[in-house]
């Protein structure tokens, strides 16, 4: 049925290509009046008369075979091996603030673990009253809360500090998703063991090949830390850590362990290798950076880029992005046509949630001629996005982390998009 | 569940006759997990969204009575199609290329180890010596088995912990924190008792580490890079490695010991950690081929870039919090004019 679809609708580009002489473009469905009746209307169409599939056909649902090129992607050339390797959320062709689970990025370090809930176990130990051990089971008895929170990784946008590299926000920005955790406060945990006065930081542990683990100080532990068993309504994906992983609102999310089976408390922090050998920040000096944990306010257009160009010719044309704080909620994004000569405040739309991903359009009529896309986010605590230029200026091209920049894309007159950097 | 490790005996039985002595069939049913979802296999097995998996090694394909197949499918089984091992394996590696318009909408297996493997595991299932496991649905199982059990134990009866403040949990061994409290710190916490030398670390190094990070710690491919590139952190390449950036030697020992050698994690011992530790150091011109490093030791081994790392002072930075309104218009002379344009223009894979 679908593949009848499609070869309809194959044979009617055809057609339209001979009648409008289209060279070339998609710029088909345009306004402009029409001479010849649309087949796809005058004619009557297979789904218009045969019967789909049955109720059950696909026991958990799929997207839409149309939809077929809505995946993650890697870039084969970043790492050596896909088990210690990064693939990006296609940004490009999603609405609203929140991730499908399918398409949120993945980072793994030692593969994805499956591990099964029945053999999967959370210890506590180090400074506290009572070591403890939970199932899966204990878990779910602490109070449940649900949040919405974006997890970015440090290295997002890493590839961009020495100049343009990558051609599409999948690849530039799309190591950040966003979606609803449903877990039990970290506070909650450690409470059940006690604490002691002397406990400072809390070492979480990943179960997995890596056995990640990351320093968080005691006061993020308890101020709003999760240990999530569910995102966006169902169990957590595999490749999200399930059956369990910790959630570090707002902070890089590295810290995030996934497969998480350990939580020790200690009176200081551990410099692993996660924080000492990376997500450190090496500036021009030749010094670093360490604990850099919150993730710096950014933005960036998601439509029109790289791979969502302009189709529709000149006219009424809608910009629209993403923007995120590790300091909390947007206040508000500027949008520029002009490459930041001139800046629009764009329309926040949806939910504004704090340390959430927040949805931005910029409606315009565009005449046609070249544009140079920018958007700039403040936050509620007023940070704001920097141009490229500015923050090389202050931390050099070898920090690999942290990159909050002012990304720009080159609209062309025939409606391509080009990732650039501008004078 | 005692029930359930008799049915392991039994499979482990079949598994010794198996037919294929390269291809594992124990971790072939690890990776029957991914297509578990769909499939049943064993005894009892029935249709779920794909057809039961038994009596498919050596067979006519879309041979399951009463299953309904795709097109695709339909058309194999016309084409006189058997499921031998490697058209089997041709099919698994990509499912939607080799039968387009099947109906198994899974990507496929990349890996050549885990195709052999789920054959050989599928390989089980056959004619006579199929094991009388269910193997798939533990769930299932369990429902049953938790259905039919008459004894289960009274909620009334069950013990509440006294620890806490929930009373969720119980209390951890010291043998379970022994087992997995692992972890290294520079203050020397953590460290194990032994000793190593640069010289078995180098033994050790040779067989285990060096095909990825190179004889000389110089990362072979894209493999790390562990040793070398002193002074250039302020390089246009900084080179980043134990001894040129690492600020803690307690650092190396934790990582070794959770982590490498990659993809055969927690298989070496102190002593071998030791010694690696050591050899990783005289990699890095930090002691002599005769050093010898042990517990006792350890914190006398100090890393030449310790005292180049600072905490996060990002909001020192300028600008970093707006301290007026920002511009809005004609905020920068002249028009936009490109400097630099992307390196790579053919990240984006077309279609597939
Ligand atoms: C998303 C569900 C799904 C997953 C996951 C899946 N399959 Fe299938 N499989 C099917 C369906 C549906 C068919 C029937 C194909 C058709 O009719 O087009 C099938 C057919 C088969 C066949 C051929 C059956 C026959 O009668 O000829 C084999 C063998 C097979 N799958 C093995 C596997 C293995 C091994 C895995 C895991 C590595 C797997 N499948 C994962 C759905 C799935
Ligand atoms: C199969 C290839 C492979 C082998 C063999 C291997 N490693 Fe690794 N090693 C890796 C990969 C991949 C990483 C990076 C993992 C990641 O990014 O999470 C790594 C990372 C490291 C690092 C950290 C590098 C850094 O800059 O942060 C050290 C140290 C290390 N390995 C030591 C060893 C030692 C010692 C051995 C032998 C006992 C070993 N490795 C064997 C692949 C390998």
């Amino acid at each position: 049925m679908f593949k009848n679809g499609t070869d309809n609708r194959r044979a009617f580009l055809k057609k339209s290509l001979a009648i409008g002489g289209a060279a070339g473009t998609t710029m088909l469905a345009s306004g402009a009046g029409a001479d010849t009746p649309d087949p796809l209307i005058t004619e009557i169409q297979d789904w218009n008369r045969y019967l789909g599939e049955g109720v059950d056909s696909r026991p958990y649902g799929m997207p839409s075979p149309f939809e077929g090129d809505v995946v993650r992607r890697d870039v084969a050339w970043l790492t050596a091996d896909a088990k210690a390797s990064v693939n990006f959320t296609p940004l490009h062709k999603l609405e609203g603030i929140i991730t499908p689970n399918g398409l949120c990025f993945e980072r793994h370090h030692g593969g994805i673990a499956q591990i099964s809930p029945e053999d999967h176990r959370i210890m506590i130990n180090g400074l506290v009253d009572n070591p403890l051990v939970f199932t899966m089971e204990d878990l779910k008895r602490f109070p449940r809360h649900s949040e919405f929170y974006f997890l970015e990784c440090a290295a997002n946008t890493g590839m961009e500090w020495r100049g343009a590299q990558l051609n599409g926000c999948q690849f530039t920005h799309g190591m950040v998703h966003n979606v609803m955790y449903t877990g039990v406060k970290l506070k909650d945990l450690l409470a059940e063991a006690g604490v002691k006065p002397s406990g400072k930081w809390v070492l979480p542990e990943g179960a997995d090949a890596s056995h990640m683990t990351r320093s968080i100080p005691m006061e993020k532990a308890l101020e709003d830390c999760m240990v999530a068993f569910a995102m966006n309504g169902e169990a957590l994906r595999a490749e999200q850590g399930y059956p369990v992983r910790l959630v570090v609102p707002g902070w890089e999310g590295n810290m995030w362990v996934k497969w998480l089976r350990r939580l020790e408390v200690g009176d200081q922090p551990w410099h692993h290798r996660e924080e000492t050998s990376k997500y450190t920040d090496l500036l021009g000096d030749g010094r670093s950076r360490r604990f850099t944990w919150t993730m710096d306010v950014k933005s960036v257009i998601t439509s029109p880029s790289p791979q969502a160009p302009i189709n529709h010719g000149r006219g009424r044309t809608v910009i629209t992005g993403l923007a995120w704080s590790g300091f909390g909620k947007i206040d508000r994004v500027d949008v520029s046509i002009d490459g930041g000569r001139n800046w629009h405040t764009a329309r926040l739309d949806g939910p504004s949630l704090s340390k959430s991903l927040h949805r931005f359009y910029h409606e315009f009529d565009w005449d046609g001629s070249e544009l140079f896309l920018q958007s700039r986010a403040i936050d509620e605590q007023r940070h704001v996005q920097k141009t490229k230029n500015a923050l090389r200026k202050i931390r050099g091209e070898n920090s690999i982390y942290h990159n909050n920049a002012i990304q720009t894309w080159h609209v062309k007159p025939d409606g391509l998009v080009e990732n650039v950097e501008i004078s | 569940m005692s029930d359930n490790k008799l049915v392991v005996g039994v499979f482990a039985i079949v598994l010794c006759i198996s037919h294929n002595a390269f291809a594992d069939a124990e971790k072939g049913r690890a990776v029957f997990a991914q297509c578990a979802g769909c499939h049943m296999v064993g005894e009892g097995a029935q249709a779920r969204f794909g057809p039961a998996l038994n009596n498919m090694v050596g067979q006519p394909a879309a041979g399951v009575a009463g299953y309904d197949y795709s097109q695709a499918f339909k058309q194999l089984s016309k084409d006189g199609l058997v499921w031998s091992d490697a058209e089997l394996d041709a099919f698994l590696k990509a499912p939607m290329q080799y039968a387009s318009g099947t109906k198994m909408a899974y990507p496929g297996l990349s890996a050549e180890e885990d195709r052999k493997n789920v054959i050989a595991y599928l390989a089980t299932f056959t004619a006579t010596d199929q094991p009388a496991e269910q193997v798939v649905d533990r769930k299932e199982t369990e429902n049953t088995i938790e259905q039919s059990n008459q004894s289960r134990p009274l909620a009334r009866d069950a013990i509440l912990p006294e620890h806490g403040v929930l009373h969720l949990g119980r209390i951890a061994l010291p043998e379970e924190i022994a087992a997995w409290d692992i972890d290294v710190r520079p203050d020397g916490m953590g460290l194990p008792e032994g000793s190593g030398s640069v010289e078995t670390g180098g033994e050790l190094y040779d067989a285990q580490c060096a095909v990825c990070h190179g004889v000389f710690g110089e990362g072979e491919g894209r493999w790390p890079i562990l040793a070398g590139g002193h002074d250039t952190l302020e390089d246009e390449r900084p080179e980043k490695t134990i001894g040129s950036y690492w600020p803690y030697l307690s650092t190396v020992y934790d990582y070794v010991h959770r982590a490498m050698p990659f993809g055969n994690a927690r298989s070496l011992s102190h002593d071998d950690v030791y010694a690696i530790t050591a050899y990783l150091l005289y990699l890095n011109d930090i002691v002599d081929e005769d050093f010898q490093l042990s517990r006792s030791n350890f914190l006398s081994v100090r890393l030449p870039n310790e005292d180049n790392f600072y905490f996060d002072d990002r909001e020192n930075e300028e600008n970093y919090v707006l301290s007026a309104e920002p511009c809005m218009t004609d905020c920068i002379e002249g028009q936009a004019r490109v400097t630099r344009r992307a390196r790579v223009l053919d990240v984006t894979p077309d279609g597939d």
